[in-house]
């Protein structure tokens, strides 16, 4: 016997391919016959039916292969999409589509009205949560009178339907397809039809996503690249990586401590963005267990917001991806939004003053109480800025550190916390993502509700009834009172008004980042010597 | 009794031990997995529902039944061979796990044998050179390389191979940009396979030598070993021959215990290089609360350490026949 390393024909490979002449070229793009689109995604999508969730890992892909009645433009108004034009009739209780005539699905199919009612009956009134949350009992019929008109009946009059109609909130997938299928497993929901810029060719988990331009889309001349590919990186540091070393050349977020590194890079662009399909025009906002003490005390929720320095928290937390929040409607929904209600300024010694007037006086250690911040793991460094800032009014915060979906279920489910943290998105209208934060029918055991257990029938009644009117200038001032109410009571603490950054490489240009297809209008740049 | 009467007694010894095994691990994944804090129907419904809606959703996945009750089904269709399916990917979880195991099994018969070769190659290298200097070195660098956590060299790996250098590709494992077959895809694939390869392999190599280098010099100053100088054989003879072949013995049992990590699959370094095998994906399934992927990936992973320490059983045997299966 003679027993020594045996040759690994792989080493081989590795040492033949360490020496540069092997490996100088491909990891650089060179220009291919056919223009391909890289895109960074954090994790697996699974199932590919937008109309049955709202998952974040989701609709990032679905959005580029599916479309919405309305689409919605960069200020968030509704523009056509797969309705050409509408009327609003009743004041806002009834609304009735036109559909365009020349769309069809991806296996050649036409898009007809059959397939709007069928989405919504059997799809988004079923099993996607906010359009559920919204609509069921609000919507009470949908009439089809030819294939290309489809008519909605509300229960009441509802201004902001058309928000909700984009392909984020309310994809329209094919009646034909998904007939006789379940919709959440079905073989659909693996090879995906549907009538958007993209289409399906291949899916391999944990890998890459590939989807081709659909030549009879129906907006001539779009997309403007051949294939969209999503590659799966998990870590974001990787990511950040593929993009520099231009493997990948769009991510949808990029980390803090990048962004320096990112702007530098004369190949990458760095773009502020609202929106998009992870929920648009978001807030990151503490969550106070109002039902309890001490935060059921107000001297407590007002000395607690003058404790924060939230300029601090935006510049050193977030490296001022966003900006200090005023209230509960993020400035970015500039024709909702006011600042003038209560401010809580940084300030120390009010706080202290609000503290011994509430009640609760430092002990012989100079503490007054203690309260523990449930959150997820990726939030540690805000956790730690905010013991800091507590401890000069005496409250102990204790840190107490979980995963994102156990922290989900102790805040929201269980409600067994003191003080928690959700990113809420207000999405295209405060009625979408605002309303579920702070009207008490949404106080329940399940994630991104009314999470602290705010109740205030006043509040209730101003959210129904800026709800019911369909003119934005009546309904703005409905939403001023709330935001005024809810700065006096402050049943949250709001930190930050998110503006996340993304990131491409200049070779391409088009990114629609307001609007969860942002892949729809993307194309090579023209050559710039890059 | 025969050899082969030997051997058949001896699989069937190990496949009795395995059944226990591999049910213990299943129960208690199961257990732990369901009694975990959170809810998978947050993350596959989304957000925002109503509770009447989550109600529906848990009932529609048969989460709404009774822990009991959902754990012995699950049981009997495992006996029947059934794993379920995922909740995530909405497809069988038997074919995602055996689609990922081709990935881990590359990975982690790559770093294997990179980290085996270094380690046992630098102990060796020592041994014969007799440099102080080198020795020092070596145990210098394993400490560190045995201490630095994966995460952490895979970043500065990438940092400085792929971002600085841009000799490799930072993840995934091959490119995304085009669609390569034959030659062209072997080398891509294997050009994506050298940093996570490198970065499993560098504490493995850190072990293996350290080992090595005590095995081997023990070796050298055995009486049989004088013995070979006294017959006169070089010195490079008495350790090829003689020395190398006896402290392969803990090696082999050390790469074992480690083969057995592999299809486990590195979790953290598959994450970070995107690599899509089955670390990975129990990473992905357990953030997500995909019971049946969670529990399916450990019933694979049980089942292969049992496997693989089965494996090195017999390897060592085979290089030592003073050692016998029983």
């Amino acid at each position: 016997m003679n027993p020594r390393p045996a040759p690994h024909l792989w080493i081989v490979a590795v040492v033949i391919c360490l020496s540069p002449a092997a490996c100088s070229d491909a990891s650089r793009p060179t220009t291919p016959a056919t223009t391909t689109l890289v895109v960074s995604q954090g994790g697996d999508p699974g199932a590919l039916n937008p109309a049955v969730t709202t998952s974040g890992n989701t609709h990032p892909v679905t959005d580029q292969m599916f479309n919405g009645l309305v689409g919605l433009d960069e200020q968030l108004n509704p523009i056509p999409e797969l309705a050409e034009r509408w009327e609003i009739e009743d004041n806002g209780a009834t609304y009735r589509f036109h559909l365009r005539r020349d769309v069809r699905w991806h296996d050649g199919e036409t898009f007809t009205s059959a397939d709007v009612k069928f989405t919504f009956e059997e799809a988004l009134l079923k099993y996607h949560s906010r359009t559920r949350a919204a609509l069921e009992g609000l919507l009470t019929r949908i009439d089809t009178p030819d294939p290309h008109t489809a008519v909605m009946h509300l229960a009441r009059p509802y201004g902001p339907l058309l928000q909700r109609l984009d392909v984020v909130e309310a994809s329209i997938i094919p009646k034909h397809q998904y007939a006789g299928h379940d919709l959440l497993s079905g073989e659909p929901t693996r090879r995906p039809i549907g009538t958007g810029p993209f289409r399906f060719v291949g899916y391999t988990p944990g890998d890459r996503l590939v989807l081709e331009r659909n030549p009879d889309y129906f907006r001539q001349g779009l997309p403007g690249v051949d294939r969209l590919v999503f590659r799966i990186l998990p870590n974001p540091v990787t990511a950040v990586a593929a993009l520099e070393n231009g493997e990948v050349d769009y991510i949808g977020s990029v980390p803090g401590p990048d962004v320096a590194r990112l702007r530098a890079s004369p190949a990458i662009a760095v773009v502020p963005s609202t929106g998009g399909s992870g929920g648009s025009v978001c807030q990151d906002v503490l969550i106070p267990n109002v039902t309890r003490p001490p935060f059921n005390n107000l001297h407590v929720r007002r000395a607690f917001a003058h404790a924060l320095d939230r300029r601090f928290i935006v510049e050193r937390v977030y490296f001022n991806q966003g900006q200090p929040a005023t209230g509960p409607i993020s400035h970015l929904l500039a024709w909702a939004y006011t600042p003038e209600v209560r401010q809580y300024p940084h300030d120390v010694r009010n706080a202290d003053r609000l503290l011994d007037a509430g009640g609760f006086r430092r002990n012989a250690n100079g503490e007054r109480f203690g309260v523990t911040f449930t959150h997820a793991s990726n939030h540690h460094r805000l956790g730690q800025v905010l013991r800091e800032q507590l401890k000069a009014v005496g409250i102990r915060l204790d840190l107490e550190v979980l995963d994102f979906n156990a922290q989900v279920e102790k805040v929201f489910v269980k409600k067994s916390f003191d003080l928690g943290l959700a990113s809420f998105c207000n999405g295209a209208d405060p009625e979408i993502g605002v309303r579920r934060v702070y009207v008490s029918s949404n106080i329940g055991p399940f994630p991104f509700s009314n999470g602290a257990g705010y109740r205030n029938p006043r509040i209730d009644a101003l959210f129904d009834e800026a709800a019911s009117v369909v003119d934005r200038a009546d309904r703005r001032e409905h939403y001023l009172a709330i935001q005024r109410l809810l700065a006096e009571e402050v049943p949250y603490f709001w930190l930050i008004d998110s503006e996340g950054l993304r990131a491409h490489r200049r070779a391409f240009t088009g990114f629609r980042l307001w609007t969860g297809a942002f892949a729809e209008t993307v194309r090579l740049a023209a050559p710039t010597g890059e | 009794m025969t050899a082969d009467a030997t051997m058949m007694r001896w699989v069937l010894g190990r496949l009795l031990v395995a059944m226990p095994v591999v049910l213990g691990v299943t129960t208690l994944t199961f257990a732990l997995i369901h009694l975990a804090p959170g809810d998978p129907i947050y993350l596959l419904a989304g957000d925002g529902g109503s509770p009447a809606y989550y109600e529906d959703m848990r009932a529609k996945y048969g989460l709404d039944r009774p822990l009991l009750e959902q754990f012995l089904r699950y049981i009997r269709a495992v006996a029947m061979g059934d794993l379920g399916y995922s909740f995530m990917f909405q497809s069988p979880v038997l074919r995602l796990l055996l689609d990922h195991a081709a990935a881990s099994l590359l990975l982690g018969f790559a770093a294997l044998a990179l980290g085996s070769t270094i380690g046992f190659g630098a102990a060796v290298l020592c041994v014969i050179t007799q440099s102080r200097v080198l020795d020092a070195v070596l145990r210098g660098s394993a400490t560190l390389a045995y201490a630095a956590p994966v995460f952490w060299t895979g970043q500065i790996f990438i940092l400085i191979a792929a971002v600085k250098l841009g000799w490799l590709p930072v993840g995934g494992i091959s490119t995304a940009r085009e669609t390569l077959d034959g030659a062209d895809w072997l080398l891509d694939v294997a050009r994506h396979l050298v940093l996570p390869a490198m970065t499993l392999a560098l504490p493995l190599a850190a072990v293996i030598a350290r080992v090595s280098r005590a095995s081997l010099i023990e070796g050298m100053g055995e009486a049989y070993v004088l013995a070979t100088y006294a017959r006169g054989l070089s010195r490079l003879r008495v350790i090829g021959r003689h020395v190398i072949p006896n402290a392969l013995v803990p090696v082999t049992a050390l790469i074992g215990q480690h083969a057995a990590d592999i299809v486990a699959g590195a979790a953290l370094t598959e994450a970070l290089f995107g690599w899509p095998g089955v670390g990975y994906l129990v990473l992905h399934a357990s953030l997500h609360r995909d019971y049946p992927l969670v529990t399916g990936a450990f019933i694979l992973i049980s089942t292969s350490v049992v496997l693989f320490n089965a494996l090195s059983d017999a390897a060592i045997a085979w290089l030592d026949p003073r050692i016998r299966l029983q």
